[in-house]
C-alpha cells in the first residue's frame, strides 16, 4: 500500500512537471513560431499550466486526471490531423512538444490506474 | 464493465476517454485543416523597382516617379527581403522608407541594388515611400495576421 502511494505521488508530480513543460513550450511556440494561430497556443498552454496547478493540488482527482489525459490525447490527435492536412506545425519545437504531451498522456493513464486501485 | 461499487472499470474509463479525445481532436483538426488557410511563416523575396510615368513634371507639379510594385502583401511573421533596384538611366537617387513600427530609411543610387530585410511582426497596412519623390512614389505594405 505504501509502495502504491509513493508511486502514485511520483506519477502525479511527474505529470505536473510534464504539464508545466508542455504549457511552457506552447507559450514559446505561440510567441515565436505560430503566426496566425499564436493566440490559440497561448490558450492551450494556459490550460496546461492551470491543469498542472490543479493536478499538484490534487483537487477532484477522479475528474481532473481523466480530463487531463483526454486533453493531451485531444491535442495530439488535433495536431496530427491538422499537420497532415495543412503541413503546419511540423518543426522541431512542435515535435518536442508533442513528445512531452505523449509522455504526459501515458503518465496520466498510469496515474489513473494507480489512483483507482483501492 | 462496471465495478461492484457502480463505477466504470479503469480500463473502460481510459478507453472511453481516449476514444472521445482522439475522435474529437481528429474532427477539430479536420475542421481546422479545411476551414482555415494557414500558411507557415516564410521568407518572401520581393523585387522592387522605381518606375516613371510619361508626363511633364513641371506642368503638373508632381514627380513622375512611382514604385513597381506599389502593393506588397505578406503574412505576419514572414521575413521580407526587398531587393530594391534603382533602374534610372540618369544619376538620380531613390529611397525606400516606412515609418513606425518598422522604421526603414534606405537610399539607392542609380544602377545600385539595396537589400532590405525585416520581419513583418506588426500586422496592418503601412505606407512605403521614396522620401525624394512623394506623393507619387508611394505604395502599401499589407501585413495580414
Amino acid at each position: 500500500m505504501r509502495i502504491n502511494m509513493r508511486s502514485r505521488s511520483t506519477l502525479r508530480w511527474t505529470s505536473t512537471t510534464l504539464a508545466v513543460i508542455t504549457g511552457a513550450i506552447n507559450f514559446y511556440y505561440g510567441n515565436t513560431f505560430a503566426g496566425f494561430y499564436e493566440n490559440l497556443w497561448y490558450v492551450m498552454g494556459g490550460i496546461y499550466i492551470f491543469a498542472a496547478i490543479v493536478l499538484a493540488a490534487n483537487v477532484m482527482p477522479n475528474f481532473v486526471q481523466p480530463t487531463i489525459f483526454g486533453y493531451a490525447l485531444f491535442l495530439l490527435s488535433l495536431w496530427a490531423v491538422g499537420a497532415l492536412l495543412t503541413g503546419a506545425g511540423v518543426d522541431a519545437v512542435a515535435f518536442v512538444d508533442k513528445g512531452v504531451e505523449a509522455l504526459l498522456a501515458v503518465n496520466m493513464g498510469l496515474l489513473i490506474q494507480k489512483s483507482r486501485i483501492q | 464493465m462496471r465495478t461492484p461499487s457502480g463505477r466504470w472499470s479503469t480500463g473502460r474509463l481510459l478507453i472511453v476517454v481516449a476514444l472521445v479525445a482522439v475522435v474529437g481532436g481528429a474532427l477539430v483538426g479536420t475542421a481546422v485543416g479545411y476551414g482555415f488557410h494557414y500558411e507557415a511563416r516564410q521568407t518572401r523575396n520581393i523585387y522592387l523597382f522605381n518606375n516613371g510615368l510619361d508626363f511633364n513634371e513641371t506642368t503638373f507639379g508632381l514627380p513622375h516617379d512611382t514604385f513597381t510594385p506599389d502593393h506588397i502583401t505578406v503574412n505576419k511573421g514572414d521575413t521580407v527581403v526587398l531587393h530594391y533596384i534603382n533602374i534610372e538611366d540618369k544619376p538620380e537617387k531613390h529611397n525606400f522608407s516606412i515609418g513606425v513600427p518598422y522604421n526603414i530609411d534606405v537610399d539607392v543610387a542609380q544602377g545600385q541594388t539595396a537589400e532590405i530585410t525585416f520581419t513583418a511582426n506588426y500586422a496592418g497596412i503601412f505606407l512605403y515611400y521614396c522620401k525624394y519623390h512623394t506623393p507619387t512614389m508611394e505604395g502599401y505594405l499589407t501585413v495580414q495576421g
